[in-house]
């Protein structure tokens, strides 16, 4: 499993720059980053290096953050790989919340990010099928 | 501790001495204020008519626009040599109000005060901190006579510069506070974020009401020892001192031997019984430099007559309810912002901070509520945050039958206020 930060958002200019000038000013690394489309607000949510770190410097910066563990799956670079992931946890009988984009990382093949209804259970079922689960040292390097 | 005698009168001796006084008053008044006299020859009404306290309904009434029409000292029954302070009110439209104060009327106003901070709990114990804005406002200049009379130490730093009052608080160990009630929700929050425990074991709010949730916004910031009351005043009768709460919190004993209250339907001016709820008018009987006879104050409330358990005997009036020109009316429903109030701080997840925004859209009047986070946990998804979202909606419309929009913000993100609060912007005017 690896740490995610969950952000609340203004619909507004500028609100998602504030967030990476805070990230940024402290040097914190961001790998990760996704957000929707939503009339009033949204939850930025967001993989970093130093995820405590960055809760607590956004915190003081005037967000509202909370930090929850999201499962991080290796993906190969291949047609239908995704789809093929997704039957897995299907089958298993669990539902996925939200799926978002591929952490970079020099060297290594790209991971996504998913969000289901049982953590524990998805994560277990993925490793059974043979895919490779990332954990939140992986994210850092 | 009672400061006077007069606060625990018989009835009887109550009306006595507040009839005598009246009729000074009155003579004096019709004698003095050209504007009120006529007011009395078109009514037909002379003072000789005034015959016991009943008789005060049949005198009329006075009005902010008397005191904006007479600007600056037509209603004043004192030479203006004889001022020895003038405060005005910062009126949002035309002219402001100004009261004046004899020498004789600055006693009686530190009298009225000290009454009230004794009834809060003050006593010469206490370092009084004064966060109200001094200057031609009347609140932090009628506290400031009132807590030192009663020989509390004072330190006025009026209002602004948080971070500078929390170190004055922590400094000087100031144990009472004096600020409007979203003031002290604010200094409470920043002396929190700043990792300060304050020593405040006493606040004397005013300025604007305090809800019920809001006096237990205080405890939780404050701790639950507090001593947290109210009181009640306005310019034109005085400034504070009018009436207060003491600690049984029952209402607030009004200085009824200075001040009749008397309640009244607004629409009809028709004088109700004792219990009834309607607009608050009071008639100063001591004072020799601006006495007003019926006064509308448009504050609506009730009085109670009991004897209270804290040993007083005076008249208290309930907390307000609201101000009738604080009233707002969307789409035909008569709603006070504290209404709302009430609701939004009954709900943890959202701060204690708000904003209403009224407009009208497509002949339809609209009302949006902004409100600021405060359960992160929430974040988990769009759905928590939704569940809230309805959850504020539907207990706003079981309170005031209508419904509004929600509008989440960030934590910190809504303006805070120094001295009255301004939460409410209608866009229909
Ligand atoms: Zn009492």
């Amino acid at each position: 499993m690896i740490q995610q930060l969950s952000i609340f958002v203004q619909n507004e200019v500028g609100s998602v720059a504030k967030v990476t000038a805070i990230l940024k000013s402290n040097n914190i690394n961001l790998r990760a980053i996704a957000s929707f489309d939503t009339p009033e607000f949204a939850i930025l949510r967001i993989v970093v290096d130093q995820p405590e770190r960055a809760k607590a410097v956004l915190t003081e910066g005037g967000f509202a953050v909370t930090v929850s563990e999201a499962i991080a799956v290796e993906l190969e670079d291949k047609p239908g790989v995704l789809h093929d992931l997704l039957q897995v946890i299907a089958d298993a009988g669990f539902g996925v919340n939200y799926i978002y984009s591929i952490v970079i990382r020099s060297g290594k093949v790209p991971l996504i990010i998913l969000n289901t209804d049982n953590l524990e259970g998805s994560k277990s079922v993925l490793k059974e099928k043979g895919y490779s689960v990332a954990e939140q040292e992986d994210v850092v390097l | 501790m009672i400061w006077a005698k007069e606060e625990t009168l018989t009835r009887q001796e109550m009306s006595d001495l507040q009839f005598n006084r009246l009729k000074e008053t009155l003579n004096r008044i019709y004698e003095k204020v050209p504007a009120y006299r006529e007011k009395m020859n078109q009514a037909g009404v002379a003072c000789e008519d005034i015959k016991d306290l009943d008789d005060l309904a049949k005198l009329p009434f006075t009005m902010k626009q008397d005191l904006r029409d007479n600007y600056p000292f037509g209603l004043f029954t004192a030479p203006k040599k004889d001022l020895v302070r003038i405060h005005a009110s910062s009126g949002t439209t035309g002219k402001p109000t100004v009261v004046g104060y004899t020498k004789n009327d600055m006693d009686l106003w530190t009298e009225c005060v000290s009454r009230i901070a004794c009834m809060g709990g003050a006593s010469s114990d206490d370092v009084a901190q004064i966060s109200f804005g001094y200057g031609m406002f009347t609140g932090a200049l009628g506290l400031h006579y009132g807590l030192e009379n009663i020989g509390a130490s004072v330190v006025p730093a009026s209002s602004g510069n948080t971070q500078k009052q929390i170190m004055y608080m922590e400094d000087f160990e100031a144990t009472l506070l004096v600020a409007t009630p979203s003031y002290a929700l604010h200094i409470g929050e920043i002396a929190k974020e700043m990792g300060k425990k304050l020593n405040i074991k006493i606040g004397l709010f005013g300025g604007e009401g305090m809800t019920e949730p809001m006096r237990e916004e205080m405890y939780k910031l404050f701790g639950r020892e507090m001593k947290v009351t109210q009181n009640y005043g306005m310019s034109e009768l005085i400034g504070p001192g009018v009436s207060g709460e003491c600690l049984e919190l029952c209402g607030m004993h009004i200085n009824e031997d200075h001040f009749i209250p008397e309640i009244i339907n607004p629409d009809t001016g028709e004088v109700l019984a004792a219990g009834e709820k309607g607009e608050l008018v009071v008639t100063c009987i001591t004072k020799e430099a601006l006495p007003l006879i019926r006064y509308r104050t448009g504050d609506i409330t009730r009085l109670f007559y009991e004897p209270c358990k804290c040993g007083r005997t005076t008249v208290r009036m309930e907390n307000l309810s609201g101000r009738s020109d604080d009233m707002l009316i969307i789409r035909g429903v008569n709603v006070f912002p504290s209404q709302i109030e009430e609701v939004l701080l009954k709900i943890p997840q959202i701060g204690a901070h708000y904003e209403i925004l009224v407009d009208r859209k497509n002949h339809m009047d609209t009302m949006e509520i902004s409100v600021e986070l405060a359960d992160e946990s929430l974040l988990d998804s769009y759905a928590k945050l939704g569940e809230l979202e309805k959850k504020i909606k539907f207990d706003l419309r079981t309170v005031l039958g209508l419904d509004a929009m929600i509008k989440l913000v960030g934590p910190r993100s809504l303006k805070r206020f120094e001295g009255k609060a301004r939460r409410v912007t209608d866009l229909r005017k």
